[in-house]
Parts: C-alpha cells; structure tokens; sequence
C-alpha cells in the first residue's frame, strides 16, 4: 500500500460522511500546504488563511474527487491556485490607499503585510522545534536514524528502505516507529502541553 | 489498554502516516482515530516531526489550520449516509437505521411495480365486464352508439360537425381536427364492435402499435354491418389514424 492509497482510504471515509478523516488528511498536509503557499505569500499568517481555504475548498470539492491523482498533488493544485486568485483580490483590493501611512501604527501594518513578516518569535519556535528534532535524531541508534532519514527526507517506501538496509520490511516499520516515538517524546519533554493542541494552548 | 498492544497501535499509526499499512487495517485505525483525540495529536506529531525534518519553513506546534478546518466543516453538511456526524460513532446509527430499513426497502422496490400491474390489470377486467354487460340489447338500446364525427368550418365561419368519412375528404390537404361523440342509431348489430375500437382507441397509448393494429383490424372484420370484410378494411387506417391522434 502507497502514501496515495493510504490517503484514498481516508477520502472515501469522508466521502461517507466521517468528517474526522478529513482533519486527518489536513493535519497530515497542513504543513506541507502552508510551506506551499510560503512561496506565493510572505506572511505566515496569511499563508495558514490561504491554506484554510484551500482545504475548505477541497473538502467542499472532495464529491467530486476520484482518485485519479494522488490526494495530495489535487490539494497542491487547490492549494496553488487559491494563492493565486488571493494575490491577484490582494492586488485588485484598494484598502491600501484607505490607510493612513503617516500614523506609525497603520504604517506598521502595512509594511508588514508588504514585507518578510516572519516574526521572530514564529522563527525562534520553528528553529527551536527543528533543533530538538535534529538533536533528538542524531541521539538515535544508527539504524533508526538511517531508517527515519530515508524515509522522511528521501521519501522512499518500506520496501526500498529494506532493499537499502538489507533487512525484512517488517524491521523497518518497527524502526521507523521507534525513530518518531524518541522524537516525540523529546519535543514532549520540552513543550509539555503544547504539542498537537491550539495555538492559544501554545 | 497493555504498553504492548499500544505500541502495535502506535506501530500502526505510524505506518499508516507513511502508507505502509493495509486497507483493512487503515480503515480499522481510521474508525479509533475519529473517536481517539489522543491518537490524532500523535498522528499530528509524525507530520510534525517529518516537516521539521525536512526544514520547512512555518513548522508551528499548534495545528492552528486543521483546528480552523474542522471548525469550519463540522458547520457544513456531511456527505454519504451520515447525517452530519463528527465521528464513524456517529455515522453508526444511521447505517444500523438503513440496515434495519433495508429489508422494507427491498421488498417495496419489488412490490410496487406488482400494484401497479395488478391495479391496471383490475381497471381492465372491470372495463371488459362492462363492455360486455352494454351488449345487450336494453342497455344498447338505452344508450347511444358512438359515430366519429369531424369538426369542419362552415359557410358562415362557423363550425358544424359532419360525418367522418365527408370530412376527411374535405381536409384532405390538412390534418382534420377529431373527436368522438356519441350520436343515436339503430344499428344495434355493430354496437358492440364500435364501442369496443373506442375503448382501444381511448387506451391506445397502453398498447403497443402492432397490438392496436391487430385489434382494430380484427374489429372491422368481425363488424357486423353485412359489409365484407375487403369493404371494412380501408376504414381501418382512418380508425387508427383517430387512435394516433387521440394516443397523441
């Protein structure tokens, strides 16, 4: 069974009226979809909009989704364009001639929608996650670190990681299991509370 | 739930992330993820941890976009046979209501079309038992026999209504406007006959044109009028033309 495969079944449950699968597919996603869209908007917050919409799109749209492509490379598209049409109604939208550029506040404001408005506090906890995450890695045995590596950052399938590590697809699953289990309770251990919950919990 | 058994699921979970599990085994872990808050925090953490991984850019520990989302969809109408359950628990009820349904469901698909049949095969008995209870001579006697009559203008600009036969001569260029009425006789032998061609030509859209045909052939050549049935049959189109006209 592929990743695409593993996603149908998630889509068909929605397709029959289970909601909760679909929150599993955008959870899965929502990253990927955010960075995505990175490319077209500068604002991490107006990324996580357009990618709100996008999914919102998608799921209004999901009847009519077939699985003729994989799940994910439909939302890239959904997702593409809704970034798309949102800069072109950004461009079209005259609320930046309604602001007074003169009072600090609203100039502020404009300039960071206009600009690389990465806060710094959203950079220091994406490092930070990244950091613990790398350390957490490189604490590992090495055939889990090879084992999660191949997968997550080459992407390859259980059954090429096995014919890589010379080794039963069954020991990979268990490793691959084991690498994210270390992981995640590292990044427990540092933000108690805050993994997998709202932002306002954060 | 024992540390082994829950590593399995864990197992599990991680491998249906990658797509690695069966069908059957993904649609079974689907089911406890929709009612497992806890299992779909963990199922957020794996797509954490692989953006981390992959340095992409916006990784955030909150799952600010899916709880929007959800937030948004659980306000909107749910596809399928659930009526707008968050969770396949909710679903539940309305497969095991359609499941209960079902058997009625099945049996009226097959039924209805046997009423039907059986209330138009009634409806025609009880035409023929009539039809055959004007055939006698009283009734007949009481009652008019039906002549086929044409509306045709008149000199005046008017319209009268003449004999069938004169009129479709006197149109034959266009399509006459037709009708049946009853008009008195006293030729009782070819009541029933006619009153019968009325009954096939008044149902004719529930036959098929070959059947008609038959019928109405078969009408002409038993009419009783003392004609021969080589005289009879050119009425036979005109009687059947009628029938188009009133099928139509």
């Amino acid at each position: 069974m592929t990743a695409e495969e593993s996603d149908l079944v998630l889509v068909k449950r929605v397709q029959r009226g289970d909601k909760t699968a679909f929150d599993l597919l955008v959870r899965k996603y929502q990253h990927k979809v955010v960075k995505l869209v990175l490319r077209y908007v500068r604002n991490p917050a107006e990324a996580e909009d357009i990618a709100q919409e996008a999914f919102i799109k998608a799921y209004r749209a999901l009847p009519q989704f077939r699985g003729d492509s994989a799940f994910y490379t439909w939302m890239y598209r959904i997702a593409i364009n809704t970034a798309k049409n949102s800069l072109a109604s950004r461009d079209r939208s005259p609320i930046a001639y309604d602001l007074d550029l003169t009072d600090p506040e609203e100039s502020h404001s404009v300039q960071t929608k206009l600009q690389d408005p990465d806060t710094p506090e959203g950079m220091a906890l994406t490092e930070e996650i990244r950091g613990i995450v790398n350390s957490a890695i490189e604490g590992l045995p090495e055939e889990l670190k090879t084992a999660i590596v191949l997968r997550e950052l080459d992407g390859l399938s259980y059954e090429e990681i096995a014919a890589a590590m010379e080794c039963p697809v069954g020991t990979v699953r268990s490793r691959i299991f084991r690498a994210r289990e270390a992981i995640d309770k590292r990044l427990r251990e540092v933000f108690e509370g805050g993994l997998g919950r709202t932002e306002e919990m954060v | 739930m024992n540390e082994e058994r829950q590593n399995e699921r864990d197992s599990q979970l991680s491998a249906m992330f990658d797509g690695e599990l069966s069908v059957a085994e993904c649609d079974l872990l689907a089911r406890r993820l929709a009612r497992d808050e806890a299992l779909r925090a963990q199922w957020s953490r794996y797509s954490l941890i692989g953006a981390a991984l992959r340095a992409e850019r916006g990784v955030k520990l909150h799952d600010r976009v899916a709880v929007r989302v959800q937030a948004q969809i659980s306000q909107e109408a749910s596809y399928g046979d659930s009526t707008g359950g968050d969770s396949a628990l909710a679903v539940r009820p309305t497969v095991a209501a359609s499941a209960v349904g079902g058997g009625a469901d099945r049996w009226m698909r097959f039924a209805r079309p046997m009423f039907g049949a059986g209330i138009a095969a009634g409806v025609a008995a009880a035409s023929i038992l009539w039809l055959r209870s004007q055939e006698s001579p009283e009734i007949l006697a009481a009652n008019p026999i039906p002549r086929t009559v044409t509306l045709a203008p008149d000199t005046t600009g008017g319209t009268v209504a003449v004999d069938a036969a004169a009129a479709i001569e006197r149109v034959s260029n266009g399509e006459p406007e037709r009708y049946t009425t009853p008009a008195p006789s006293n030729s009782i032998s070819i009541a029933p006959p006619a009153r019968l061609a009325n009954y096939v030509v008044a149902h004719s859209e529930y036959s098929s044109p070959m059947t008609r045909r038959m019928a109405l052939l078969g009408l002409v050549a038993s009419d009783g009028t003392g004609l021969p049935a080589e005289d009879a049959a050119p009425a036979a189109p005109r009687s059947e033309a009628g029938s188009q006209d009133n099928a139509h």
